[in-house]
């Protein structure tokens, strides 16, 4: 309709300025209404699903029960309840042992794995899906298949141990394996992940860059650390972003692997905050803790993209 | 590998000492292949045989599982253990459920998101900068931080006191909203020229006729990834799903599954039954669309 009233304005050159001003402020408003109607639908579930769900647990970190009984304000009552609590402590700790352990062992490997890939082209796409298939089996899944290989009695593990003539061992009767075997699932189920990922950043390291480099008489190793690794480490610092803040929220392996056990040894943050609201109806106490989650991985994040940010403008500078 | 060079007489010392290193480069070349692809080997075997030893001892009773020396392939198939899934557990009630709560994530999901990344790529309106980096801001939220408060909500849905929980649309509500489909959806729907879009608004289009017309049938491969990624992220989605639902036929598989542990507590040729029978059509459709399901999981870099 205003387009075509617009052809007409136009062919005659009748439209006054005021015109002209007022038809584009309905027009402009007209685009804005538009833009309204497109995000409501998402913004409707993301307000009431995500944002004031956040507020929400801030809100009742402050509170006592608020779950299936009516919250009662208590002020700072449950963070020093558990800022004094060694579980929470235990498990933050148990949480970034893990975190460090598994992203050190999935990166050394998925990155071994893609410079193969991607120097031995050759049948590659057949290892890419094998590597790819752990992905797709749900992290309950996974934990029960480790549930099995580990077990005492018949797991493979064992089974492995015995024939060497060593004798078994009970990986969930000792916090250390427990942890370990987490530490191992989680590596397992992520590995095809990250190797597509750096495999993906690899083929973006220009060749002739590589080429110069060798022809330059750099060796094998000297390529990889003084051109491969500089090229690839915004790549790398994302990577690295991404599976902290990933790792920091284990949970799915945990609840069927070791339930935290043993002696809660392998009590991760979100089963801690778990348990404290679900299990243990201290529900001010998981709250807190929950905000203190959010908080960390907040912080993690704003943190590495400050470093992003520095090494992007240092290397601007350069 | 490369022919000797012109200043090489053959026959000559030289020309012996070079056809020497091209030997041992070729060797060295050929060992290093073969450790590559015997690692590369390794490491896919690695990933694929606990599946494939999980089949074993769903074709067994049970009590086979503890002779020594391990039985690798039964002598006999025992079927028992399926059907032990199929009658004793809400098995196949969790996998419609799984099917229901993941398909209705999706097709919501896709639909809004699609929406929201159109004007957030393609609208100009006061507050589109804010409202964009809100939703950036929630990225990284993690669910355990949301899920209590989510689960108060959906309990309390107005005028369905606590009917939110075990219900589907409980369930899937709270699920749709996940900020990374909008930041994919604005950053491939910026790659729409702004040329056509204006085109087709002086042609008269409404935004609605533009958006279906013309935006949509160019993200059919964005829409596919994307589809492919939140279907992923809710199959294997525990944690709320464990929350919300209470009675066992609500369940969903992940969950099912985990509960099929407290009640077969030794039984693991039922539990290897239930794995086998869950990994068994994913597999099957990974293979058929295994393209897609790579580029969808890179596109979920993003997120964790």
């Amino acid at each position: 309709m205003t387009a075509a009233a617009t052809e007409v304005a136009w062919d005659e050159l009748k439209l006054s300025p005021e015109d002209y001003s007022r038809a584009s402020a309905r027009y402009r408003r007209r685009r804005s209404r538009a833009g309204y109607l497109f995000l409501l639908p998402y913004f409707i579930p993301f307000l009431a699903f995500l944002v004031v769900p956040v507020f929400w647990s801030i809100y009742l970190s402050f509170n006592k029960d608020g779950l299936l009984a009516p919250a009662r304000f208590v002020g700072f009552e449950n963070w020093r309840e558990i800022s004094a609590d060694s579980e929470l402590t235990d498990s933050i700790k148990t949480t970034a042992q893990y975190a460090v352990e598994a992203i050190f062992l999935v990166f050394v490997l998925a990155l071994l794995l893609a410079l193969l890939l991607n120097r031995y082209r050759k049948g590659s796409n057949i290892f890419k899906l094998a590597l790819y298939v752990p992905l797709l089996a749900p992290a309950v899944l996974v934990g029960l298949v480790w549930q099995f290989v580990a077990n005492y009695d018949f797991g493979l593990f064992n089974l492995i141990l015995t024939n060497l003539g060593i004798s078994r061992v009970n990986f969930f009767g000792n916090g250390t394996y427990a942890l370990l075997l987490i530490v191992l699932a989680e590596v397992w189920r992520g590995l095809g992940f990250w190797t597509l990922y750096f495999l993906a950043s690899l083929q973006n390291v220009p060749e002739e860059l590589l080429d110069a480099a060798r022809v330059d008489g750099a060796k094998g190793f000297r390529r990889f650390r003084r051109v491969t690794i500089p090229i690839l480490r915004p790549m790398l610092l994302f990577a690295v972003v991404i599976a902290i803040i990933a790792n920091f929220q284990v949970f799915d392996t945990v609840y069927v692997l070791t339930s935290g056990g043993p002696y809660q040894s392998t009590s991760t943050l979100v089963w801690f905050i778990w348990k404290r609201l679900f299990q243990f109806q201290q529900t001010g106490q998981g709250f807190a803790a929950a905000v203190l989650l959010l908080g960390i991985i907040l912080f993690l994040t704003a943190l590495s993209f400050w470093l992003l940010g520095t090494r992007r403008r240092q290397e601007r500078a350069l | 590998m490369a022919a000797p060079d012109a200043t090489i007489d053959i026959g000559s010392a030289a020309h012996a000492d070079y056809a020497r290193a091209a030997r041992r480069n070729r060797f060295l070349g050929v060992t290093k292949g073969v450790s590559a692809y015997l690692v590369l080997t390794v490491f896919a075997l690695i990933a694929t045989v606990p599946f494939v030893y999980l089949l074993s001892p769903s074709l067994r009773h049970s009590y086979v599982l503890f002779t020594y020396p391990p039985q690798w392939i039964p002598e006999n198939l025992y079927w028992g253990n399926f059907r032990t899934v199929l009658h004793e557990t809400s098995y196949l009630r969790w996998g419609l459920n799984t099917l229901i709560f993941a398909t209705s994530v999706t097709l919501i999901t896709l639909v809004i998101d699609t929406l929201a990344g159109y004007a957030f790529a393609r609208l100009r309106f006061p507050g589109r900068t804010v409202l964009f980096a809100l939703v950036i801001s929630t990225l990284m939220i993690p669910t355990a931080a949301v899920v209590a408060p989510l689960y108060i909500i959906v309990s309390h849905m107005p005028g369905w006191t606590h009917a939110g929980v075990n219900t589907y649309l409980g369930m899937i509500l709270p699920m749709v909203c996940a900020p990374l489909g909008v930041f994919m959806m604005r950053q491939f729907m910026s790659s729409v020229p702004e040329a056509l879009v204006e085109a087709a608004r002086l042609d008269g289009a409404s935004e609605l006729q533009i958006f279906r017309k013309i935006v949509l049938p160019l993200m059919k491969p964005a829409i596919v990834v994307l589809g492919i990624f939140t279907f992923m992220m809710q199959w294997v989605n525990f944690l709320w799903p464990l929350v919300i639902t209470t009675t066992d036929h609500m369940k969903t598989l992940t969950v099912g599954i985990a509960s099929l542990q407290g009640q077969f507590v030794t039984d693991w040729g039922v539990i290897s039954a239930a794995a086998v029978m869950t990994m068994g059509p994913v597999i099957i459709i990974f293979l058929i669309f295994q393209r897609w399901f790579v580029q969808a999981s890179m596109a979920g870099a993003l997120k964790q």
